[in-house]
Order: C-alpha cells, then structure tokens, then sequence
C-alpha cells in the first residue's frame, strides 16, 4: 500500500556533531543553499543538531527548545535539497525555504477552498506538504531537480 | 449595522430569549436521526452555508463551513455586537475576530479594551494555522455564545492596523488577515472551541530571552506603531487567549458539535447544533458516543485501510473542510485535474465508500469508522456548501519521523454528534482532552 523506500532509517550511522553557533549575522537560506546554511538555521532556531550520515545524503536534524524537530536533507556535495519539520509550532518558513518560500506562498494562495485545508503542492520547482493544527503541525519540502537521483523522495521525512 | 443602542436593546431581547429557552430535551443523538435539534440556553445553532456576504455582497462561497452567531461585548457593559458566520473551530482553541477596518473586511467595530502588559504596551498575537498566520491585537471581551458568556476572556482582534505585522510572523505562512482575498478567513471569525484551555499554553508563559526558553514567540509587546515596535514577549496562561468555553460558568467542559446527514449529492445549506457542556444537562449527554483520549498535541492514532497501517498525529477538526488524508499515491485515488487549485482534492470516478478505525493516543479504545470520498470536481461543481463526501491529500509520507496525519474535517461531524473534551475537564466520560462519537 505504502511506498516506502529500500534505504531505511535504521541503516543510519548518527553521530553528534559537538557544533559551535556560527555567527549572528543575517541568516541565509537553508533550502536550495549550501551546508553552511544549516548553521545558520541552528542559530536562529537556537536548536541543537545532530548529524546522520547516509549513503548518498546527511541529514541534519535541529531540536528547537520549542520542540519542533527539523531535519535538513543535504547531498554529497553539500547542497540542502529537502526540509521537513514537525512540532507544535511552525518554524520560520522565511529562513527554511530561504528563495523557495515565494513559491510556497503561491501554492497556498492557490488552493480552492482558502485556508482551510492542508497543503499539497507540487511544481517543478518546489514540492511542498503541510498539514496539523495549532500544537501540532507538521510539513516538509524540497526541490525536485536538486534530490539525488538514488534518493526516493519519501526518504524526505 | 446597528447602532449601540439597537445592539443593547437586542442583546437584552436575546438575554430572555435566552433565558426563557432553559427547556431541555435530550438531544444528545439529534443529528443521526433528525428527531428535534436539542434548545436550552447551552445550544446555539450552527448553520453550513456558503458563508458572509463579501464585498461584491454575494456569499464568499466557502464549502463546509460550519458558522454561528457570537456576541461580544465590552466588559461588564450592555455595548455588545454580535457577529454572523463565525467559524466553528474544533482544532483550535480562543475567540478570533475579523476587524471592520476596511482592509480586513470583517464585522467588528466595537471598540474593546486592549491587553496590556505590566509596561503599558499593548499585547499582540501572531497565531498560527495550517499554512497561515492571523496577526492583531489582543483585547478583552464579555463571549456570549447562546445562553452561555464567557466574561473579560482575552480575544485576538484580527487585521486592526494599529501594529505591522513583525517579521517573525511573516515567516510562518501566509497572511490570513482578510475576509476575502486568496488567503482570506472567509468567515469573521474563528471560534476556537477545541481541546485546550489557553491557544499556546504554559510555552508561551515562559521569558523568550531566557536561553532554552521553549516560548514558540506567538505573543508580542508593542510599544510603538514603528516596524520593529512589537517584540516578543511571554504571557501568563491566566492572559492568553483562552477557549471561552473553558470560561463559561457553566457548561465549560466541553462541546458537541450536531449536524446531521446531509445527501451524498451536498446540500447548499445544513443546519444543526453548537451545544455546551458534556453531561452537565439532560441534553448533552454522551449516550452511545465513544471516548478516544488524545495526547497533549490533541491527537490520536488513525488505522487504514480497515485497521491496517497506523496513521499517529490523526485528529478531527470542525475547522478542516474535508477528510484529508496521505497522498493519491499511497492511497491509489486520483487527484482532480482541471486547475482552479483543486488538484490536490481526490477525484475518483465514482464515490468511494472506505474503512479506518481511530484509536486512543495510548492504544484503546479502537473506533470503527466508514466514510466516503466523491468526486471534489463534481462537488464544487453543484455550488454546494455542505458536502460530507469531500477529501483530498495531506502530507503522505507514511514514515515514524514525520507522520501521516488523517484530518477528520467537517464532512466527519455530518450525521454525527462529535464530542470535544478540554483538557483538565471532569466528564462523565472522564477527563479531556478527548474526542467522542
């Protein structure tokens, strides 16, 4: 019934990543950025983070003290191609979705019935899910053409 | 619009009618068996229609929206408005009001008294939904709803113009501080009667410049109209918007949302029942309902197809305005084509009819549950409003880190007494938080 894929989770090699916060300056993108842009997602979420690598991926996973987890999907070559996140309130999509947060807005202006659904998109350019209610939400998203082509897309969780 | 005078002479006319209606019938099973909706002064009637006039002065079309009549008052005075199609929102808890400020297009007008801090500044909220934001001041106000008044509750007066909306808030969603407009309300209001007390709860109690501090910065103070004039600041749960029923002085346990069947084809209108209390009358008793406690996120666990896999983060939800579930691709049904953003509304060539089960957060009770999916493209067709066969996608990964959630929207409540419990509450079905059917 369920697609899942052949890479699983418990195949997973975590390791804590002993980080430090990189700097206060205006925060970059994290989605379609580079890895150091999780950095920067960490000090504004003022989260902790935790580092899994996989075999064609690593995901960085930051714990904000509000308890929502966000993990960040980032390739070999240390582009962040997919975001999720879960927790009783949304992080800042702005910082999140960095250049892709436009094509989220649009997406939600675009769906039938206003706001009061949850959100499935997909484009070209941005596939974006959001669901839940206050206290728990939940989402991911990521960019197509930027998913390695090894990766299923359900390993974006 | 009425004037001030008109309004006190008619909330003093609805105080008796109130009043006068304490009857009671037990009307707990009314919306299965279409025997008389339920009265007393714990009832008020819910209305599915297309939803308030917008500014062209036809209905704003909105589909399963389940709307009551609210009063609001300035605290301790007879200065009261009420205001027509305020959503019935199962899913989340406080009173949201749409300002009539021009820009937001909503109803209210009176003025209310602001929140302020122990610094003088005016508290505001940036409160969150499903892809959007409601951005505006918090003030106070006498609730009445029916028979029942939740007195001086803090309230979220929505899209006043007296502070921009802070940066922190544009960054979680879209802007939903208007009644019409892509990501309008279409309602002019939200009535949050769900399974908390307060919207944030102790979280939002805490100091935000505390390192470590889990406040998730919903609530701010404002000194000034300037941008970067409302900072984020901690609220004591006694402060925060607060579910008014929690509020009542009776009746305060809980609701039951009433509606009954309506045709599989729609129905451009259907009319039931909002009633409060859980067993504290004759006519709100649980009867044959079922209890599912839920966790401290108001979820539960959802089995599907049949009782097969586990959907955990399920909940019902008034607020949803349809069944809203996994993915076309784990599911198999079609999504609609066609464009008009429905296409992530499911569209199967004929009506399905489908089996789930929705399970207690900590593993009892297992609930059976049948519901249907029509084609959403026929039913938006059909101008409509109340449809109890309406789905589509939600977030279909199926995996333990991020979880698929069912959304048990409005199609659900049709032909169901669906019971909310608060958290804390004393039942007869035991404490909230809980959901019943």
């Amino acid at each position: 019934m369920t697609t899942r894929s052949a890479i699983r989770l418990c195949a997973w090699l975590p390791a804590l990543v002993l980080a430090t916060v990189a700097s206060s300056t205006p925060a970059l993108a994290a989605l379609g950025g580079d890895v150091s842009s999780v950095q920067k997602d960490r000090a504004r979420f003022k989260a902790s983070l935790q580092l899994s690598p996989t075999a064609h991926y690593s995901v960085h996973e930051l714990r904000a003290p509000t308890g929502t987890l966000i993990r960040e999907y980032v390739t070999g070559n240390g582009r962040v191609f997919g975001v999720t996140w879960q927790g009783p309130w949304r992080p800042d999509l702005r910082q999140l979705l960095g250049p892709y947060f436009a094509d989220f807005q649009q997406a939600a202006n675009a769906k039938r019935t206003g706001r009061n659904g949850p959100l499935s998109s997909r484009s070209s350019r941005l596939v974006i899910e959001m669901s839940g209610h206050p206290r728990a939400f939940q989402g991911r998203a990521y960019v197509p053409e930027l998913v390695p082509a090894e990766v299923a897309e359900d390993e974006i969780q | 619009m009425t004037s001030p005078r008109e309004r006190r002479v008619l909330t003093a006319v609805l105080s008796i009618i109130a009043v006068a209606g304490c009857g009671g019938s037990d009307g707990a099973n009314a919306g299965n068996n279409g025997i008389a909706p339920p009265d007393g002064a714990n009832v008020v009637p819910i209305v599915v229609d297309s939803g308030p006039r917008g500014a062209n002065g036809a209905p704003v079309g909105y589909v399963n929206g389940a709307f009551v009549t609210i009063t609001v008052c300035i605290p301790g005075t007879a200065n009261c408005q009420a205001i027509d199609h305020v959503l019935v929102d199962t899913g989340s808890s406080g009173l949201r009001l749409l300002a009539n400020d021009g820009r937001a297009g909503g109803e209210l007008s009176l003025q209310l008294p602001p929140l302020q801090d122990v610094g003088k500044n005016a508290v505001a909220e940036c409160f969150q939904f499903v892809d959007g934001f409601t951005w505006g001041q918090v003030q106070l106000a006498d609730v009445r709803v029916g028979g029942e008044m939740a007195s001086g509750i803090a309230i979220q007066v929505i899209g006043e113009a007296a502070y921009p909306v802070p940066g922190q808030c544009l960054g979680v969603g879209n802007d939903e501080d208007t009644l019409e407009g892509a990501s309008g309300l279409l309602a002019n209001g939200i009535l949050g009667v769900g399974l908390f007390v307060q919207d944030c709860g102790p979280a939002c109690a805490t100091d935000p410049a505390v390192a470590g501090s889990g406040n998730p910065g919903l609530y701010f103070a404002c000194s000034s109209s300037a941008s970067g004039g409302c900072v984020e600041t901690s609220l004591p749960t006694a402060a925060q918007v607060s579910n008014p029923v929690s509020r009542f002085a009776t009746d305060d346990n809980g609701v039951i949302v009433e509606l009954p069947p309506v045709l599989a084809a729609g129905a451009a209108t259907a009319s039931g029942s909002l009633v409060f209390g859980i067993g504290t009358r004759s006519n709100n008793g649980l009867g044959n309902a079922v209890v599912i406690p839920v966790d401290d996120r108001g979820t539960f666990t959802t089995l599907f197809p049949g009782q097969g896999t586990r959907y955990p983060v399920s909940f019902i939800d008034s607020g949803s305005n349809g069944i809203y579930f996994l993915s076309s691709a784990v599911t198999g049904i079609p999504t609609c084509t066609g464009g008009s953003g429905i296409d992530s509304f499911y569209c199967p060539p004929s009506p399905l009819t489908l089996s789930a089960a929705n399970q207690g957060a900590a593993g009892t009770p297992t609930v059976p549950v049948t519901f249907s999916i029509a084609n959403a493209k026929a039913l938006f067709d059909s101008n409509g409003a109340a449809f109890s066969n309406l789905g589509g996608q939600s977030v279909g990964s199926s995996s333990a880190h991020l979880p698929a959630a069912f959304d048990w929207g409005l199609p659900f409540f049709f032909g169901r007494n669906v019971f909310t419990a608060i958290e804390g509450a004393a039942t007869p079905g035991g404490a909230g938080p809980y959901v019943a059917y």
